[in-house]
């Protein structure tokens, strides 16, 4: 039976349901479980691994009576189902980073982020697809499986988070982790017209999530509402003494979300970038969504104003040179020494050391892995690097400083998210043009500020969800919030679940989806 | 082959050497908090960023760097206030993230400089020596001025001196342990398998780099001695060469002398001891010029010293730089010193080696070589700075005019000699003996005052090494303190002579040997503890004075 009415509850609904007593925490995750039972496995297939075992102990530690489950009640993510892309170590569970690499490996520690949720009550449904090592931006390159775009199932779900967007856009889960590097969280939360956020760097420490571009890589939450992305947020956010990028930054998403919806944002200042709206390969129906949340923000009173980020052009050439050259390095240690050795190629064919090396990163490692860790190895020998490497560092530093002036004159930045909507698969052959997928958000990163996606209603043509992208500077997240939830609030009827729930509940029990979407 | 001082008349050689040094005394690895022990059971102190599991980041040890600081101010370094830690790429499975994390172009210490003393029999090696023209000398002893050219060699009175310079001391991690199983020599390549420790993976390292200064392989291994010493007298590492805490690689080349151009080097590795150092690079310089008296060319190589066989074997030849595709590390921000920080290390420096043979020659009038002996002994000077301090608190020696000045050379000698054979033979430090500070002073006063004999005075501070106590207590235990009262032995003497008047008549009838006889019978008469310089001192006068 589906149990949807609770896993389509919001972050805050399933804490106060649950400590009303309404429900018990093993309820959801029992609901939780057979949405997963009756919507992944050959329909979306967004997870790698569920940990029903897991979720019933979380579960039972908030139904038991006893002073430590007061204490997990009383977190903010209480009861609340979720599930981490599979880039981030959970004790005891696979994380495979969606390749044959580490088809076998168990993590024997927790990352920092995924430990702080479960201290904050939420209940681990599983470890959701990507691609390989995060590089992609359609999740086609997970060495495992495709996951099908829940409001479409031909069409991808985006990437690299494909797995976690797909499973809040299917209602398996109420909220999920994913990564960005270059608009991994993003670009797919708008493919599947749930809101994903990238906080600035440093917000969330990065401890025990694989690294793919350490510079580059930031985590963030995926939800139907930027009040649950913002409640996730101030979870998982703060210093972290195992990462010493991380940052003192307070919790404090949520009460920005609080105060927009009850204060409004009049006043607020919304840059634009004009060239953006006429950028070659940028479809009409997102050109038409952003005027439309332009002109929605300025019927709530904010200011437009246009800024320019004259730099930003050069920020993919910047990012395809410092990405694959951290990736290199990065991922050196996936050498069949200790990880991908169950390979009978690798074990019969392997004469010695360096020819062990060889045959096992050839076949442990996708295309696209190879592709990026080959850049990179190239990008880095002598020679090449003062070529490369270092202009690309400059150019880095020029596009913060075009973000650092932008945000001298507005409050936040208002832009696409993708030039276009979730395409279907295989529908972008050559890397180039996938690359080009990220244009957007690929500048965020670079410069290390926080970006939101948040769905604006489907697009008139394709019929797909379509989304805005909202930056702030950089640890000025909280403007991202207020502008988002205010936002949010002109499209009230738009869903967050993809309407494949309807049928799915309505021929499994009869039943008529809640519409729980997001006031 | 030519001997290494035929050689190096014809040849100039030019080493510089590479210092590893882990800096064991800390508790905790470089970028976790892993514990550092060595000898512990394999695979015992990790954690997954030791480990290098998939995930884990990295950060920095501030101890390590306060470490690395205090060696870069003790060896004359420029501290570099913004430095960065970089990524070096290889592939070897000791290695447990593939890289190693290092510094680059700009380490925490850049362009340092140690003077060296050559003495003795080890200044022979050096054929170049000139003579001291400004008699500066100023510049010895930790001065801050640099005032000597590099590599050049200037007479002292003991032999040379020389400078050194550093060009810079980096900061990076060590790497695990490989055990190959299987196989004759221990080596990767035709072994059954291969075994890895992590324990000493990310342990901090610090790497000195020297500059192309050293002439001799004496000067070279007196470097790493002194070096070794500042190490020890900062505490920063227990220096142990043979548990491979602290190693040595050299370069070295041949130019012809009076030329200027450097001819193409050889690196040497597996020279764990200082003798091998010496004998490495003794046996290199000579191979080399060999190779190029016979025609030859020296391969550009990494070469392995083989101490059973007295012989460098070629490792790998060198055909291409290895590329380890160095950039930035993007884990670490780039490292800040404040101002502060390296002021509050500075602070904190302890009196190095050479400062403190200065102070020892220079206010206790302890010979110079014996002064830079004690002085490069942490545990051996802090014993002695024990017994000066000893003595000035002591009321009892201010019998002596100048009691430290009288009693710190012949305390230098026992513990230079006597101790130092006594702990070198049961392989103890002297801590682990009873003797105490008070003790050699009491011994030493015994000595100056001839209350005992040397020989004697050996005896007890064996005594006193083994069970401790005072030296005086001993000594009176023993009845063994020496008559040197003259009066008391004149009494003796006029005795015997009174006894044996026809041996007093032969000896003065030109029978000289009998000296030995009176001698005998004033011992015999004192029960041994006649003073025997006092005694043939009054016995020649009496019998000399009565010919008269």
């Amino acid at each position: 039976m589906l149990r949807s009415e609770y896993t389509n509850l919001s972050v805050v609904d399933i804490r106060e349901g649950l400590n009303a007593g309404n429900f018990s925490a093993k309820e959801i995750a029992d609901a939780s479980l057979s949405c997963i039972d009756a919507l992944d496995a050959g329909v979306v297939d967004a997870f790698l691994s569920t940990t029903p075992m897991l979720a019933y102990e979380a579960a039972e530690k908030l139904d038991t009576n006893s002073a430590k489950s007061a204490q997990v009640k009383a977190g903010i993510l209480a009861g609340v189902p979720i599930a981490f892309k599979d880039n981030m170590n959970l004790m005891g569970t696979h994380t495979t980073c969606a390749s044959k690499m580490l088809a076998d490996y168990i993590s024997p520690y927790t990352a920092t982020c995924v430990a702080k949720t479960l201290a904050a009550g939420a209940i681990p449904m599983g470890k959701l697809n990507m691609d390989e090592f995060a590089f992609g931006s359609s999740t086609e390159t997970s060495a495992f499986k495709l996951t099908r775009n829940p409001w479409d199932l031909e069409r991808v779900p985006g990437g690299s988070s494909g797995g976690s967007v797909a499973a809040v856009a299917s209602g398996m889960v109420t909220v999920a982790l994913g990564s960005d590097t270059g608009g991994s969280i993003r670009q797919p939360a708008a493919f599947c017209g749930v809101v994903g956020f990238k906080p600035t760097y440093g917000v969330v420490s990065r401890y025990g999530v694989v690294a793919f571009g350490s510079s580059l890589d930031q985590v963030g939450p995926i939800g139907r509402s930027v009040a649950d992305v913002a409640i996730t947020t101030d979870a998982i956010c703060g210093r972290d003494p195992l990462d010493c990028t991380s940052q003192d930054v307070n919790p404090g998403y949520y009460n920005s979300v609080l105060a927009a919806q009850q204060k409004g944002i009049k006043g607020m200042k919304i840059g634009v970038v004009p060239e953006y709206l006429e950028a070659p390969g940028i479809e009409r129906e997102v050109v038409k969504a952003l005027k439309g949340a332009i002109a929605n923000l300025q019927e709530l009173g904010a200011q437009i104003v246009d800024v320019s980020l004259p730099n930003a052009q050069a920020a993919l050439a910047a990012y395809y040179v410092i990405g694959p050259c951290e990736a290199f390095s990065n991922l050196s240690r996936f050498d069949s020494v200790r990880y991908g050795n169950k390979n009978d190629v690798v074990q019969t064919a392997a004469t010695d050391l360096g020819s062990r090396y060889e045959q096992a990163r050839a076949h442990g490692f996708g295309p696209e892995a190879i592709r990026r860790i080959m850049l990179g190895s190239y990008l880095l020998s002598s020679g090449v690097y003062n070529t490369y490497y270092y202009p690309a560092q400059q150019v880095r530093t020029l596009i913060t400083k075009d973000y650092q002036q932008a945000f001298e004159q507005v409050d936040v930045i208002l832009a696409p998210v993708s030039p276009r909507t979730a395409f279907k698969f295989g529908e972008v052959g050559d890397p180039t043009s996938m690359y080009l997928s990220d244009i957007f958000t690929i500048p965020i990163n670079i410069a290390g500020n926080g970006g939101l996606s948040l769905p604006v209603g489907l697009g008139e043509d394709s019929g797909l969800p379509v989304a805005v992208q909202i930056i702030g500077p950089q640890f000025g997240d909280y403007a991202i919030m207020r502008a988002a939830a205010a936002l949010e609030q002109c499209y009230p009827d738009i869903r967050r679940i993809a309407p494949l729930m309807d049928s799915l509940n309505a021929s499994a029990n009869g039943l008529k989806s809640p519409e729980r979407g997001v006031a | 082959m030519k001997d290494l001082q035929t050689v190096l008349r014809e040849w100039e050689a030019v080493i510089g050497l590479e210092v590893h040094t882990e800096l064991t005394t800390l508790n905790t690895k470089m970028f976790c908090s892993c514990k550092i022990e060595f000898g512990a059971l394999p695979n015992t102190h990790v954690c997954p960023v030791c480990l290098g599991l998939p995930g884990a980041l990295p950060v920095p040890n501030k101890a390590a760097i306060q470490s690395i600081v205090l060696a870069g101010l003790a060896t004359n370094c420029k501290i570099q206030k913004r430095s960065m830690f970089y990524r070096k790429n290889y592939f070897y499975p000791d290695m447990s993230k593939n890289f190693q994390t290092t510094q680059g172009p700009i380490a925490f210490c850049m362009d340092g400089w140690l003077s060296l003393d050559v003495n003795g029999n080890a200044a022979k090696e050096r054929v170049d020596v000139v003579a001291n023209k400004s008699a500066d000398s100023s510049c010895q002893q930790g001065g801050q001025q640099n005032c000597q050219l590099a590599a050049v060699a200037t007479q002292t009175s003991l032999g040379y001196s020389t400078h050194i310079g550093i060009t810079r001391i980096h900061m990076e991690e060590d790497a695990g342990k490989m055990i190959h199983v299987g196989g004759t020599d221990g080596r990767i390549t035709g072994s059954d398998y291969s075994l890895v420790d992590y324990n000493r993976c990310g342990t901090p390292l610090i790497e000195l780099v020297t500059e192309p200064d050293l002439r001799t392989p004496e000067e070279a291994r007196l470097f790493l001695q002194k070096l070794r010493s500042i190490y020890l007298t900062l505490g920063i590492s227990d220096c142990s060469m043979e548990e491979g805490s602290l190693r040595c690689d050299g370069n070295v080349s041949l130019r012809k002398r009076g030329s200027s151009k450097l001819g193409v080097k050889t690196e040497l590795k597996n020279m764990n001891s200082f003798k091998n150092l010496h004998d490495g690079l003794a046996y290199e310089i000579c191979r080399q010029a060999e190779v190029l008296e016979n025609g030859g060319t020296v391969a550009q190589e990494t070469r392995h010293w083989e101490p059973a066989n007295k012989r460098t074997v070629s490792m790998r030849v060198k055909e291409t730089a290895d590329d380890y595709r160095l950039f930035p590390e993007p884990d670490l921000a780039p490292y800040d010193l404040s101002d502060e920080f390296v002021e509050k290390c500075r602070a904190r420096l302890p009196e190095l080696p050479d400062a403190k043979a200065k102070r020892y020659f220079d206010d206790y009038e302890v010979a110079a070589s014996d002064a830079m002996n004690l002085a490069a002994d942490v545990e051996l000077s802090a014993f002695f700075d024990d017994a000066l301090l000893n003595i000035k608190n002591n009321e009892k020696t201010e019998g002596l005019a100048t009691p430290c000045q009288a009693l710190a050379q012949p305390i230098a000698n026992m513990l230079l000699n006597d101790v130092v054979a006594y702990l070198n033979s049961n392989n103890l430090l002297i801590g682990d003996t009873q003797l105490t500070a008070a003790a050699i002073c009491e011994l030493a006063e015994l000595r100056v005052r001839d209350a005992i004999s040397s020989k004697q005075a050996k005896e007890v501070l064996m005594m006193l090494a083994k069970d401790g106590g005072s030296a005086n207590a001993i000594v009176n235990e023993l009845g063994i303190e020496q008559v040197s009262d003259a009066s008391e032995l004149e009494t003796v003497i006029d005795t015997i002579l009174a006894q044996f008047p026809e041996k007093v008549e032969q000896y003065r009838g030109g029978k000289l040997g009998l000296m030995g006889f009176f001698v005998g019978q004033a011992m015999k008469e004192t029960k041994g503890q006649g003073n025997p310089q006092l005694l043939n001192k009054i016995l020649s006068e009496k019998l000399d004075a009565s010919e008269a």
